[in-house]
């Protein structure tokens, strides 16, 4: 009886911990770039560069500072578990990613950069007592990112860059947990814990064969996080020694993203481009978290990612000295086979539309707003891998998301 | 200028596409699963069961998951129940200790949610009614109980409100209400009274005759209104009562028991026969305690911690003179002499005349069923089959294990005579499968794996200031 109870708990543990899972990378750093889709790679004229790729910084001239925000509002329903069809609603949250960049160039050849932005993260957010209440109930990740980067033009017609990345990020997961079928009580496990340094780097590249034809690449690598943290659970006490609580530890690597771009100036005044971006998301294949007390099982999860990409379309229209129109489309490819989808992160494969008008109200003030509908694709789950209630009933049920996303941005130049 | 029209234009473009939802792009249609059955107003007629009681009492947090609520939900109908706050009248079994396993009696009470509703409730399932009370009980003083035994069921008064509908009985509730759908699930009580009092009280269950012709009467009105109405009405049968974990805890208990001195009690476990007070000439072995040949009912699971003690625990904590021949220095449950108590032990004879009882009952309810047309759900068939299943792997439901044992089989409350949550999710199913079938309906079926589990643990000590805080009745059976 004793070793069932625990093997449920853990085993709830070990669902609600994938909120650790992938898809959750975010690249909403900059209006322009999400206007055009994101398809900024061989863009990469204005300083969300040092995000996008930093050998872009090579056609920024003095000094320019970027400050910008989103406003993303997710919102996400689960139909089920089949066969029932009860619809539930995620909570309705909305996030505001920051970023902030700053860039220098010394001369023809040189300039440096320095940027801020929250290149992972995310927040679901379900009624403590739905369906899925022991897969899912709250989560929260946030990481950030601090990247000073050196960009080098050796000749006109190639640009170089490379970075620096200081990351901190924090996690917290809170889901219920079954005690046993039998019992009205249930387990509530609350999980957190942040790592204050981790590191990584990155690399650009631009080429510009032609004055109407660019070719950019960007590198980022992974970042390794060691989340330090505790945990927190409470239930009813004829359980109480069987929950596990107190330090944890637990490793998340964020995946290597490798963007190949191109950009094609038509006109004078219209520009499209195109980028391909792979996502290394088959890093994640495996969750674990441990328990400093050894009276509890450590958590080992296979999750089993996948390598995947983006690809996306942008065009830019500069209807005159002032003002540009853009618009852009992109493909996201779901990095998970349904078997380890979690309702902590609804995964699908993704669409995205984007449209925006840039603005040069002074000389040296550039205002960008654009908006971005992400539309998930309706995903039907027949072969779910995950248990929502001891001992074997399998989450399955259909996944509808769709996320509204604002941007603003202001550059400043002087 | 120019910019602000710009700007204008976006932000209007913003606020054109965001009103749309995306978030549903095929939202499933659910109407048109009833089929041939309407279930415009669906009444359920019927006993604890179906008011959801359990462990012991009616709250709210069972009473949502009675079979009748949830295959209401599943049609999508409106449903009005007698709703009683959490923890119920009183009384409600807890689970306060897993090993050792004991329970808690929670003394805290609750208070009716929806007693101004202005019409008959859709749930007309009354804790304690017999098949007489559908059709005659108005009151906590016209019910079976009272008019047979004297004792007033208060639940008539509190779920028929006649004082203040005047409506008359659960049948005429019922029917005043113009339902559509109708379940009735009647008769468990009717054995089960004498079943749990170990044959005493009564002594008899109801008269096979007498159920013919109160099973009957329903049916008849059922048929009658259903004749004018086209309402679908579905009956359903009794399960074995004496299979049910109130009769087959304790005596499997005490065969395993080691420290029980087995073979060398000359008459093994010795108890009072059917009608016997004193000197108790029923004597069951080891064997025949485990296969359930005579069984103990939960009640004295109590006494059972005493057996082969010279006590007098039971004359004492029931007030009763010690009977002529009893002698309390003589091991309890070992000797003729302290003998087991009639009331909690259900003899070969009891047994027989239970399951006969039952028997003909669902012969009667099976013949009614097939005259007037109406559905039968076969409860007692899957009860079986559960039970056949116990000895083996157990029945795997959404993959869940139940059994019919108690606390850990999942399938039966505290009390260890009315379902679980889950089990009333089954009992639904039933029901499911058979109005989808006679009916031509697609309703779909209750996952039970997303109902929730149904026994209470409760914590009993509490500390405040670094005090314990003990309940007062903790104390009740503490001898001094």
């Amino acid at each position: 009886m004793k070793t069932k109870i625990l093997l449920f708990l853990v085993s709830s543990l070990l669902i609600s911990t994938n909120i650790f899972a992938g898809g959750f990378q975010l690249n909403e750093h900059g209006a322009k770039a999400l206007a055009l889709g994101g398809a900024f790679t061989a863009v990469a004229n204005d300083p969300s560069a040092i995000y996008w790729n930093g050998a872009g910084l090579s056609q920024l001239s003095g000094t320019n500072i970027m400050i910008g925000t989103s406003l993303i509002a997710p919102q996400s329903t689960f139909r089920g578990v089949a066969p029932a069809i009860t619809e539930y609603n995620a909570k309705n949250l909305i996030f505001f990613p920051t970023h902030f960049f700053a860039s220098h160039a010394f001369n023809e050849q040189w300039s440096v950069g320095l940027g801020f932005t929250t290149p992972f993260g995310l927040g679901t957010e379900w009624d403590p007592d739905w369906v899925g209440k022991n897969l899912a109930v709250k989560t929260t990740l946030m990481t950030f990112i601090v990247t000073p980067i050196v960009t080098y033009t050796p000749i006109k017609s190639l640009s170089l860059s490379a970075g620096f990345v200081y990351s901190f990020a924090n996690v917290e997961m809170t889901s219920k947990s079954e005690i046993s079928t039998l019992f009205a009580e249930e387990a509530y496990a609350d999980l957190s814990g942040d790592d204050g340094s981790a590191y990584g780097f990155n690399a650009g590249i631009m080429f510009k064969p032609t004055d109407y034809l660019t070719f950019g690449a960007s590198y980022h690598s992974e970042v390794k996080y060691d989340f330090k943290g505790t945990a927190v659970t409470s239930g009813p006490a004829q359980f109480a020694s069987q929950l596990p609580n107190g330090d944890i530890s637990a490793d998340l690597t964020t995946p290597q993203n490798i963007a190949v771009g191109v950009a094609v100036d038509v006109t004078d005044r219209l520009k499209v481009s195109a980028d391909y971006q792979f996502v290394g998301w088959s890093c994640y294949n495996s969750l674990n978290v441990d328990f400093a007390n050894p009276a509890y099982t450590d958590i080992v999860s296979p999750r089993n990612y996948k390598d995947s990409y983006i690809v996306r379309l942008g065009a830019g229209y500069r209807f005159n000295e002032q003002v540009s129109f853009m618009g852009g489309i992109y493909f996201d490819k779901m990095p998970v086979s349904t078997k380890y989808l979690s309702p902590s992160l609804p995964e699908a494969d993704r669409l995205g539309f984007s449209f925006g008008v840039e603005g040069r109200l002074f000389d040296n003030l550039t205002i960008t707003g654009s908006y971005l509908f992400i539309r998930a694709q309706q995903l039907t789950v027949t072969d779910s891998d995950e248990i929502y209630m001891d001992p074997g009933a399998m989450f399955n049920g259909t996944y509808n998301s769709s996320a509204n996303i604002f941007s603003l941005g202001f550059v400043y130049s002087f | 200028m120019k910019i602000k029209l710009i700007v204008s234009i976006f932000l209007t473009a913003l606020i054109f596409i965001s009103c749309d939802d995306f978030t549903d792009l095929t939202p499933p249609v659910q109407n048109q699963v009833s089929g041939n059955a309407n279930f415009a107003r669906y009444v359920a007629l019927g006993n604890s069961i179906t008011a959801g009681y359990q462990s012991g009492t009616l709250y709210e947090s069972a009473q949502v998951y009675s079979y009748a609520n949830l295959i209401a939900q599943q049609v999508g109908t409106n449903f009005e129940m007698p709703l009683i706050s959490d923890p119920g009248l009183g009384g409600r079994m807890e689970i306060q200790s897993l090993s050792p396993f004991s329970i808690y009696t929670n003394p805290a009470s609750g208070s009716p949610l929806n007693l101004n509703y202005p019409a008959p409730y859709n749930n007309l399932g009354v804790p304690g009614a017999l098949t007489y009370d559908i059709l005659f009980a108005k009151s906590s003083t016209t019910c079976a109980s009272y008019v047979f035994a004297n004792s007033p069921n208060p639940y008539f008064d509190l779920i028929l409100r006649n004082n203040a509908l005047n409506l008359g009985t659960p049948l005429e509730q019922a029917l005043a209400q113009a339902p559509t759908f109708i379940t009735l699930w009647i008769g468990n009580n009717d054995v089960l009274g004498y079943a749990t009092s170990g044959g005493t009280s009564p002594a008899a269950p109801t008269p096979t005759a007498d159920f013919q012709q109160l099973f009957g009467g329903i049916s008849q009105g059922l048929s009658q209104y259903a004749a004018q109405s086209h309402a679908g009405i579905v009956v359903a049968n009794i399960p074995n009562v004496t299979a049910i974990p109130f009769f087959t805890t304790v005596g499997l208990q005490i065969a395993m028991n080691t420290s029980i001195p087995w073979s060398s009690l000359p008459l093994g476990f010795v108890y009072q026969k059917a009608g016997e007070t004193g000197i108790g000439s029923g004597y069951a072995t080891q064997q025949e305690l485990l296969t359930g040949k005579v069984l103990v009912t939960l009640l004295g699971s109590t006494y059972a911690t005493l057996l082969g003690q010279p006590t007098g625990k039971f004359y004492r904590d029931k007030h009763l003179a010690l009977p002529v021949g009893i002698d309390t220095t003589k091991p309890f449950g070992f000797h003729p002499q302290n003998p087991f108590p009639n009331a909690y032990v259900l003899d070969p004879g009891e047994i027989t005349i239970s399951n006969n009882a039952v028997a003909s009952y669902n012969t009667i309810i099976a013949g009614l069923a097939q005259t007037f047309g109406f559905g039968l759900v076969d409860i007692n068939t899957k009860f079986n089959q559960f039970r056949a299943a116990d000895f083996t792997t157990g029945t795997v439901i959404n993959g869940i294990v139940f059994k019919t044992l108690y606390v850990t089989g999942g399938l039966f409350s505290l009390d260890g005579v009315h379902p679980t949550n889950q089990a009333h999710a089954i009992v639904a199913n039933e029901f499911i499968k058979v109005i989808n079938s006679k009916f031509g309906a697609t309703i779909p079926l209750i996952d039970v794996a997303s109902i929730p589990g149904s026994l209470i643990l409760h914590k009993q000590v509490k500390f405040e200031n670094g005090y314990p805080i003990i309940p007062a009745e903790a104390f009740d059976h503490l001898l001094f």
